[in-house]
């Protein structure tokens, strides 16, 4: 089966300036795919390129099928965009707008307008310009998930939502893959896609840098150990694969371990052991180390 | 009303259509009343001394028929240029307003094409147009009587008010063509209001420049060079306007589906 989005050396150059350098990616139909990567890393650039409203400099596109911009109108009618920055005219009412939206699409486009407004606490008489930030962001939401399409295409989806709202947000995003929709996410924030997503990509100067599932980013992320013993230890003997940061306090050994702990636990083991304490795997710092340029492959 | 983007589009701008449209008539309909204290020659002798150059620019040479007074006044300045400036901010509004503020994206979005896009716009600027000057006209005849306006019969003010509206899409359909090419307001807006002063000009100082082409470049001079005011319906310059507010649309198509839309 065709995949949801298909992108073959997908690039765009902005003048001189290089917005995303050759794009290989494929999203599976019914996954949810997070995309990260830090603001300018081209998130924005490859979702705009999906919808035709910016053409590549080179590669190909492929959505549900069809090409963005020969098929645009068709393809439009299937897909639920989120822009980064959703901005609609303040003079009308909520209601007023996502009527139009919906007529836009024809028919079924209003269907689920009422149901998400009450969901996510929106309130339809409103005018969109005494809304607050998060407020307007929900109208949004409304008009991206009002007529549940094949494919969601979220760029920045939690941005401006209270903890609530984002916490109905993801069910609306489970929700929607378990009808067998695709959503297409983007972040700069890990914790937020890590909830949801099936598969998660990283993009760091136009390029992808890592490509995988959350849980094999979860085995290779970094996490927090300490270990208490009965006697002193001293730090060389914990010198082994995976480990970093080792500071040993007397009895007490902090470190960071990346991957698996099989090394250190092992080495543990000489010794009497009377407390252990590993924190969930940071993703939030591999991302970092990902952004930085620093380690990490792409797999 | 919220049914596709030219009505969509029409209801937005509800307000600032009621605006131009008692604006325009009012201004209008100001001016026309002045004909009964300046038909008895009082003007005509006030500008005897005025270089003859300067009367056939500004059209002041009748000043005492109705046809003339509307001509050189009425119609001659400040409703024209106010449909020109309508024109230019409406059109300038239709595709650079909505690039730059963000909000082309999420109607490209959506199953809307470019060309249907900014094809609608044009058609709700058009619209719009048609409703000033019918507001115009309507006032106009609404006071003919009172200012002894009936030197003009009400075919011939229709016929300068056809055209009227058409100098208004004409500016409009050379903002949008500059918009989809730009996608900055302010500079096509800008950038039109220029271009329609210049042309103005080149209607009322060609000829004493020696620049009698240059006059026929102008749209002022399909608008008025005809005297429908006197002539009636003027269908080849009515034609011209229409003609070249086609191309420029035209040309607007071509670049704006071609280019990519700014953020």
């Amino acid at each position: 089966m065709d995949a949801a989005i298909q992108l073959t050396g997908l690039a765009k150059t902005y003048g001189r300036r290089r917005g995303l350098t050759g794009l290989t990616l494929d999203v599976h139909h019914g996954e949810i795919f997070g995309y990260l990567g830090p603001n300018g890393a081209g998130k924005s650039t490859t979702i705009r390129l999906l919808l035709d409203l910016i053409r590549p400099s080179a590669g190909t596109a492929r959505v549900l099928g069809l090409d963005p911009r020969a098929d645009a109108v068709a393809l439009h009618r299937r897909i639920g965009y989120l822009a980064g920055d959703f901005v609609v005219d303040g003079r009308q009412t909520v209601r007023e707008c996502l009527r139009f939206l919906a007529n836009l699409r024809g028919n079924g486009g209003a269907a689920r307008i009422g149901e998400l407004a009450e969901r996510l606490d929106l309130d339809l008489t409103a005018r969109i310009r005494s809304l607050s930030k998060g407020n307007r962001q929900k109208v949004g939401l409304v008009q991206a998930f009002m007529h549940s399409p094949e494919l969601l295409i979220l760029d920045e989806p939690t941005s401006g939502l209270d903890p609530l709202v984002q916490h109905t947000f993801l069910d609306l995003v489970r929700e929607a893959r378990a009808a067998g929709q695709t959503v297409f996410m983007s972040s700069h924030i890990m914790s937020e896609v890590q909830a949801v997503a099936d598969r998660v990509g990283i993009l760091r100067e136009g390029a992808l840098v890592a490509l995988d599932s959350v849980e094999a980013l979860r085995e290779r992320a970094v996490r927090k150990v300490e270990i208490t013993f009965a006697a002193p230890v001293s730090a060389e003997e914990f010198t082994v694969d995976g480990v970093s940061d080792l500071a040993v306090d007397g009895t007490v050994l902090r470190c960071r371990v990346s991957g698996s702990p099989d090394a250190l636990v092992k080495a543990a083991a000489r010794h009497t052991v009377t407390g252990l304490l590993s924190e969930e795997p940071d993703l939030e710092e591999l991302f970092l180390t990902y952004y930085e340029g620093g380690a990490g492959h792409a797999a | 009303m919220l049914r596709n983007v030219f009505t969509k589009t029409l209801w937005d701008a509800r307000r600032s259509l009621l605006g131009w449209m008692i604006g325009t008539a009012a201004v209008a309909m100001m001016y026309a009343s002045f004909y009964p204290q300046l038909a008895n020659g009082a003007m005509e002798e006030a500008m005897k001394s005025f270089p003859q150059s300067m009367k056939d620019a500004f059209r002041l040479n009748d000043m005492t028929s109705a046809a003339g007074y509307l001509g050189a006044n009425t119609f001659g300045i400040i409703v024209p240029l106010l449909a020109l400036f309508f024109g230019a901010s409406t059109g300038a509004r239709a595709i650079a307003g909505d690039e730059e503020s963000g909000q082309l994206d999420l109607l490209l979005a959506h199953p809307v094409s470019r060309a249907r896009l900014l094809l609608e716009r044009f058609a709700a600027l058009a619209a719009g147009s048609v409703v000033i000057s019918a507001a115009v006209l309507g006032a106009l005849l609404l006071i003919r009587p009172a200012a002894k306006l009936t030197g003009v019969s009400a075919g011939q003010l229709a016929a300068q008010c056809v055209n009227l509206a058409l100098l208004a899409v004409f500016f409009g359909a050379l903002a949008i063509c500059a918009g989809s090419a730009a996608g900055r307001r302010g500079l096509v807006f800008g950038a039109t209001a220029v271009i329609g002063v210049l042309a103005y000009a080149m209607n009322s100082f060609g000829p004493q420049l020696g620049l009698e082409w240059a006059q026929k470049l102008s749209p002022f001079y399909y608008y008025i060079g005809g005297d429908p005011l006197r002539n009636g319906f003027q269908w080849g310059d009515a034609g011209v306007l229409a003609g070249a507010s086609a191309v420029l649309v035209c040309a607007g198509l071509l670049t704006f589906t071609r280019r990519d839309i700014n953020t």
